[in-house]
């Protein structure tokens, strides 16, 4: 089906959604809580576009509206604007100090209100990325908790989790920075909880924990799997392309 | 009176309201006087029901066929009620009730005031019916619509039926009925479910609750129904678990419907099947939202979806699902039973029916009401409810629960229906009515509802779970005399935004109670800010009191009811509050006779 998005027009699959179809098209829609490979959480509502069907005009967020035969899509207006401006002051409220949102404040020139701006160190915005990041990979270890005002992300009833793997992907995920992690002498520690670091053996350098490579490990169904870092693994990848294809050209 | 052949039934209401009032002491206390007295020749049935809506009045006894109903009834005064009215057939003026608009005691409650200008469709049953007893439902006409639907009609004539009634969605937002079968029904993807909402979280609301309680069958009848129109064979209720009775007698009326074939296999000897079960709320005000209920039943966080996909094609597990509020299902039979067009001539055009209130606030009979749609505000509130404490000055209408809005005296004449309470900024929402009068602040309402909701958003959503809390700290600001008049166009820059971008339901009408104050009473937000004063003497930082002194007449009830001896005065002169010792309370200025205490300002310290 063809959707028109700010006058062009695109060619959109069935069951696709707004912000998957602009993605693959280099539309720019400004997000928090959407990542490629995951499906759209509707949270941090930065994506709301506006849609016309017809003779009725809507605003939706653009990750989570599947598209549909006719419709067509302004990504951007003085109305959406001025909302998306509000969404940022309003994170702007809740994480003043934050780098991130101190930035797109200032792309968006959003000032900041000091009377109402949180006074407690706050970095989280709630979009729910490493929540999903962790039940994408199975553990399971994190959820949000709680309601309202005092809601947060945690492991159950904020213990050590035993189900955590320590493999950070949270943090990898997360758009504001807002998760402590930290590798030092061999040991991460995350989610009050240490875990021991395994060596890589090429470089030798402290990559993973050991559960997350037991985890891995586990999933591939195998366990003679050499323990080799992310940048050994290219390094050595690459020289078996360069191997593999040294006859071609 | 002759007794022969009109056998007395003693109806007790036993609702959760005159439970509190040991209303079952007096049922027990009845059965137990009346038990083998030999002077009584035909003894009365004794029935233990539902709630009667004059929660504030009870314990309430009615005893048929004399017609005598008696209010605030006592365990101690079961003894008299038993040798007087029961043997002599003497009514006790004592325990009637008083009609403050017709200034007299009524003998029948049905010509109270309160009682007669209503017109009862989903309460028919309730206070009239023992709730676990299915007999008594079956006598009123119970199940016959089920019997009509099983073996004369087609899940076409339903559905049409029900959508020609024009009955729209009892639980707020007012969707047609019909419509939303209508479009489950054309999906062919199976199973399909049906939803009761029975999460009841507004406060001040109860009408769901006294359903539940009252006459439970009438629920499980309509979800047969509409389990058979939209080819389902299974039904939730989903109860929050603070309605302890309410899910009791739900739990009770199943088993007995299932015992007796109206649940199960086959039923009826129609060959169709259907069965209910009960799904326990935890307490989350967001859960009573379509889709957060639906993931609670599902077991995952009660945090809504986007329903750009309706929950008719894609509800419960991904099925297509039909989901009612407990009224709505409680409409069904009786629309079945007698037709879309009896239906359609009570209530006005697109709002056809009745719609249960519960009238609370500064009203002087509270409880539930059940209304043609389209009856005035001001009848609800002057005719049934009597009108203001104390005959106090009227000052706003909270209508819709905490998704509402504050509704001013100039709109007293608003029909109640869906779309004139949403076109003046409020909310039909699950109809529960709070009356305000001149002590009541409308600042602090708006706070107060922002601190619920933002307790109870999901949090999920930015704009939602943010905006709250920024407008809540605003408001608070205010009411703590911290304002600034930047801080109104704040609210509403804020307001605006939450009420397009938030995902739910929730978000998008939790501005409201701000929204609506502001439009309708923004002076009282100016005197707050600039004048810090707070009108309605609500808000402590911002209010003193001062007694007038070519008012008072120097009662002294006022320095007697001081609770740290701020007022004095010699008899019969003029009193004078001590600003400095004066705790704000307010005492003096509620008892005052003549209303001259009077509220000034944070520095307002006039004498």
């Amino acid at each position: 089906m063809l959707i028109k998005i700010d006058g062009c027009f695109y060619e959109g699959n069935s069951g696709e959604t707004l912000m998957e179809l602009a993605k693959r098209n280099n539309i720019d829609i400004p997000h928090l809580c959407y990542k490629d490979g995951f499906e759209g959480l509707g949270r941090c509502r930065l994506c709301l576009v506006e849609v016309i069907e017809g003779k009725r005009k809507k605003i939706v967020s653009s990750c989570v509206y599947p598209i549909q035969e006719g419709i067509e899509v302004n990504t951007t207006s003085e109305k959406i604007n001025k909302m998306r401006k509000d969404i940022i002051l309003l994170l702007l409220f809740r994480t003043p100090e934050n780098e991130y949102i101190k930035n797109l404040a200032l792309e968006y020139g959003v000032s900041k209100i000091d009377r109402y701006s949180n006074k407690e160190e706050e970095n989280c915005i709630l979009c729910g990325l490493c929540v999903k990041a962790c039940e994408k990979l199975g553990t399971h270890a994190i959820s949000l908790v709680n309601r309202g005002t005092t809601k947060k992300v945690s492991t159950p009833f904020d213990d050590t989790s035993k189900d955590c793997i320590g493999c950070g992907a949270c943090v990898e995920v997360c758009p504001t920075n807002a998760i402590k992690l930290s590798d030092e002498n061999g040991k991460r520690t995350i989610w009050n909880r240490t875990f021991d670091l395994v060596k890589c053996s090429i470089c030798g350098k402290y990559y993973t924990t050991e559960e997350s490579l037991k985890y891995t490990l586990d999933m591939l169904g195998t366990d003679d799997e050499e323990h080799i870092c992310e940048y050994c693994k290219k390094k050595s990848m690459s020289s078996k392309f360069k191997e593999s294809f040294k006859n071609i050209y | 009176m002759s007794e022969i052949g009109t056998k007395r039934r003693i109806l007790i209401c036993c609702g959760t309201g005159c439970l509190a009032n040991n209303s079952y002491e007096v049922y027990e206390r009845l059965r137990n006087g009346l038990k083998g007295r030999d002077d009584i020749s035909v003894q009365p049935e004794i029935k233990a029901t539902g709630c009667n809506g004059l929660c504030e009045k009870g314990p309430v006894v009615k005893i048929y066929p004399d017609g005598i109903s008696y209010f605030k009834v006592a365990p101690k005064d079961v003894d008299e009620i038993i040798e007087k009215t029961i043997l002599r057939n003497e009514v006790i003026n004592r325990l009637l009730y008083f009609d403050t608009n017709q200034k007299k005691k009524i003998t029948n409650h049905i010509d109270a005031s309160f009682y007669k200008h209503q017109h009862k469709i989903a309460l028919r049953n309730i206070g009239e019916v023992d709730p676990l007893e299915t007999d008594d439902y079956i006598k009123r006409d119970g199940f016959k619509a089920l019997h009509k639907v099983l073996l004369e009609m087609t899940p076409e004539e339903v559905i049409d039926e029900v959508e020609k009634s024009g009955l729209r969605g009892r639980g707020g937002a007012g969707f047609p009925t019909g419509t939303k079968w209508k479009s489950c029904y054309k999906f062919d993807n199976f199973p399909k479910y049906v939803v009761c909402n029975g999460d009841e979280g507004d406060p001040g609301a109860f009408m769901d609750r006294s359903i539940m309680e009252g006459d439970p069958n009438t629920i499980i009848e309509g979800m047969i129904i509409c389990g058979y129109a939209i080819s389902s064979h299974k039904g939730f209720l989903y109860i929050r678990d603070e309605y302890e009775l309410a899910r009791k007698n739900m739990q009770l009326a199943i088993d007995k419907a299932r015992s007796l074939g109206y649940l199960g296999k086959d039923i009826l000897g129609s060959g169709f099947e259907f069965d209910l079960e009960i799904v326990r709320g935890g307490g989350a005000f967001v859960c009573g939202e379509s889709s957060a209920l639906m993931a609670s039943i599902e077991g995952n966080v009660g945090e809504p979806r986007a329903k750009y996909i309706r929950s008719v094609e894609k509800g419960l597990w991904d099925q297509p699902t039909v989901l009612n509020n407990v009224e709505t299902w409680a409409n069904i039979p009786p629309i079945i039973l007698n037709g879309a067009n009896w239906f359609k001539e009570i209530g006005s055009e697109k709002n056809s029916g009745t719609k249960v209130f519960s009238l609370v606030g500064k009203v002087k009979n509270t409880g539930l009401v059940e209304i043609p749609m389209g009856t005035k505000l001001s009848e609800l509130v002057f005719d049934i409810g009597g009108g203001i404490i104390k005959d106090r000055p009227f000052k706003a209408v909270q209508t819709g629960g905490p998704s509402g809005g504050c509704i001013p005296k100039k709109h007293m004449d608003i029909p109640l229906d869906f779309d004139s309470l949403s076109n003046i900024g409020s909310m039909m929402g699950s109809g529960g009515v709070i009356v305000m009068d001149d002590t009541t602040c409308m600042v602090e309402i708006a706070r107060y509802y922002m601190e619920f909701l933002s307790e109870e958003s999901c949090g999920k959503c930015t704009t939602c779970r943010e905006g709250i809390n920024t407008m809540l700290k605003i408001l608070t600001n205010i009411t703590l005399g911290k304002g600034q008049l930047e801080d109104i166009d704040l609210l509403e820059q804020l307001g605006e935004t939450i009420k397009i971008a938030s995902l739910c339901a929730l978000g998008k009408t939790a501005p409201n109670p701000v929204m609506t104050t502001l439009r309708f009473f923004r002076d009282e937000y100016i005197e707050h800010i600039v004048n810090k004063r707070c009108p309605a003497g609500v808000c402590k930082n911002l209010t003193t009191y001062y007694i007038d002194k070519d008012v008072c007449i120097g009662c002294g009830i006022c320095a007697k009811k001081c609770p740290v001896n701020a007022i004095t005065g010699n008899n019969k002169e003029p009193h004078v509050i001590d600003v400095g010792k004066c705790t704000v309370c307010g005492n003096c200025f509620a008892i005052c006779p003549k209303m001259a205490v009077k509220v000034g300002g944070a520095s307002a310290y006039a004498y």
